[in-house]
Formats: C-alpha cells, structure tokens, sequence
C-alpha cells in the first residue's frame, strides 16, 4: 500500500519514538517502568529501534517517482 | 549449567525452564532470586546467539547488507531482502512485550512449580502444533510417499507473510514464562504459517539472534557490578555456545524429516515427573 498520508504518519510516530527514547535515556519518562527513578535503558533502546522501524516503514510506504 | 542452557535453548524444551527447575532439583546453590540470576542466564543466551552466529554468519552478512540496501531503497526485490524485513517485523512485537512485561514475569522465575506447570503446557503446545500441521499435510499432500515429499508441499522462511512473522515473532514473549520454548512456540508459529519443518527451525533460529542479543546488551552489564564470579559465567557462556552450536546442526539435520512430537511428550514426562518431585520434596 503506497501513500504519502501513510508514510507522514510513520514518520510523525518515529519521530515521537524518537522522543520517547530520548526521555527514556536521560529518566525523565518513567511510564510502565518498574523502578521509578533513573534512566532505563532497555525502553530507550525499544524506542530507538522502533523509530528506526517507522522510519524504514515510511520509505516503503512513499509513493516513489521513476 | 552452561552445557544444560546450551542443549537446552535451541531444542523446543525450554531452557528456562530446564535453568529453573534443575538446579532445584539437584539442589545446586543457585539462588534464583538474585539479582544476578537473570543476567546469567542472558549471559548464558549470549552464548547460544554467539553459536548462532558462527552457524549462520554468511546469512547475516548476506541479510545485513540486504536489509541496509531494501531500507534505503523503500522497495524489497530479492529473496534475502525479504526474510530480512520479516526477520524485523518478527523482532519488534517481541522486543516490545519483553520491555514491558518482563518485570511481571521475572516474579514468576524463583517458583520451580510454576516452570513445571509451563514444561506440561509447552508440551501439550509441540503435540498441539503436529496435529494442525498434520491435517494441513493431509489437505495439501494427496500422492507424497516419503515425508521429504510432505514438507516439498510446504514453503520456505523467505515465502512466509508479513502477518504470520509478526505472529510468530509475538509468540517470542510466551518464552518469558520458565517452561515455554522460545524455539517450540517459534517453530511450531511457523509450522502454522506454512513453513517446512526445517525453514521453521532456520526462520527460529534467526528470530532468536536479535531478541537474545538485544536482552543480553542491556543485561550483561549488571554482572560486572561487584560480587558476581564472572570468570566462571563468562565459561559457562562458552559452554553454552557450543552445547548449542551442536544442538543447532542436529536440529536442522532432524527437522528435515523429523517432527515436535518426541519433544512435546519429554516435556509433558519431564513437567510431570518434576511436580512429582518437588511435591515430594526430594
């Protein structure tokens, strides 16, 4: 399915993802954490990849010009 | 230790369960409720992806470069391309359910009963998985005379949906719970997706190297925090690679022709027989 809208969409989600991690990384987001304080790694790096996956799912989803 | 993980992780029995459950029953002083006992085992699973690796390291040069070359282009053209983006929409579900449930799940680690009760229910799983494939085998195959010919009916890792690898992938966090197979589950999602038995193993066995990579990075750290005898994981972990680089040469031989059943009845036996003894408390 190629769409423009779609792949904005998958770009706006990895950005956010991007974000995510990034609070994620430095501690300031502590939702669906066990410990309540200090960085977590392992969510930073869950978004870090998401957003790469959002990312690669926006290419595919362009519509491309030969 | 490292030598049972090894064995253990790759075929469909459960290796933590197996972790679980043995040392308590030999009454090996393993305290499972340390805050080292996880990043052992991961460091143990360490071992098993280095395996892994090794067996498959021209296929990961190959899927590396083809994942790099289809993510740039936004369009998927050849056979390697492909299972690499299935390899990644496999990853993701799994990567995301082991995040946020692990710490759930980890409470579960220190009750041997619980791993016994879960070794029954992957067993009943593997037996579950051959009689579905077997009714499949049966609507597809009507004139094949050896099971070569069965599984030639059948597809390969690459031919697989994008639906079905995210399915399969999700069924990835099941081996959260200490008695269900990563491998089982794995393999028996891609035997009902379509798969050869032995493109089931194969498809397992690559799933496997970036969720047990991903676990270890962020838990091998720990062991290096003061008091953890890591010269004697870090053996273990050796151990473990090659327990499983063995362990995964016979599986891919055995799947040409072989089923899950052998392993589905091992762990409903072993479930029981483990209940049994620890009911006892021998």
């Amino acid at each position: 399915m190629k769409s423009n809208r779609l792949a904005f969409g998958f770009v706006v989600i990895g950005l956010l993802s991007v974000l995510a991690a990034v609070l994620y990384a430095v501690g300031v987001l502590q939702i669906f954490t066990s410990v309540t304080s200090g960085p977590h790694t392992k969510h930073a790096l869950l978004f870090a990849v998401l957003a790469v996956a959002c990312f690669i799912a926006a290419n595919f989803a362009r519509e491309k010009v030969y | 230790m490292g030598l049972l993980q090894g064995a253990t992780e790759l075929f469909p029995v459960s290796s933590l369960g197996h972790a679980v459950l043995v040392p308590s029953l030999l009454h090996w002083s393993f305290k499972q409720s340390d805050p080292s006992f996880v990043p052992f085992l991961v460091l143990l699973h360490l071992g098993t992806a280095g395996a892994l690796l090794v067996l498959y390291r021209d296929q990961w040069v190959a899927l590396i470069k083809g994942f790099i070359a289809a993510a740039i282009r936004g369009q998927i053209r050849t056979d390697t391309e492909r299972l690499s983006m299935l390899l990644l929409v496999g990853t993701i579900p799994a990567a995301i359910l082991g995040v946020f449930l692990e710490s759930r799940i980890k409470s579960l680690f220190a009750n041997p009963k619980v791993a016994a009760i879960f070794l029954i229910t992957n067993g009943v799983l593997m037996l579950g998985f051959e009689v579905v494939r077997r009714r499949a085998e049966r609507r597809a195959v009507t004139n094949a005379r050896t099971r070569a010919e069965q599984e030639d009916h059948f597809v390969t890792a690459e031919r697989i949906s994008f639906r079905a690898a995210a399915i399969v992938g999700a069924c990835q966090a099941l081996a959260f719970l200490p008695g269900i197979s990563r491998s089982g589950v794995t393999i028996g999602g891609g035997l009902l997706a379509g798969l050869r038995h032995e493109e089931a193993a194969r498809f397992s066995f690559l799933l496997a190297t970036p969720v047990i990579l991903g676990a270890g990075i962020v838990e091998v750290p720990q062991l290096f925090s003061g008091g953890v005898p890591v010269g004697e994981y870090v053996g273990g972990a050796v151990l473990a690679g090659l327990a499983a680089y063995a362990s995964a040469r016979f599986l891919l031989r055995y799947f040409r022709s072989g089923r899950l059943d052998p392993y589905g009845w091992y762990c409903v036996g072993a479930g029981l027989i483990s209940l049994g003894l620890l009911a006892l408390n021998l």
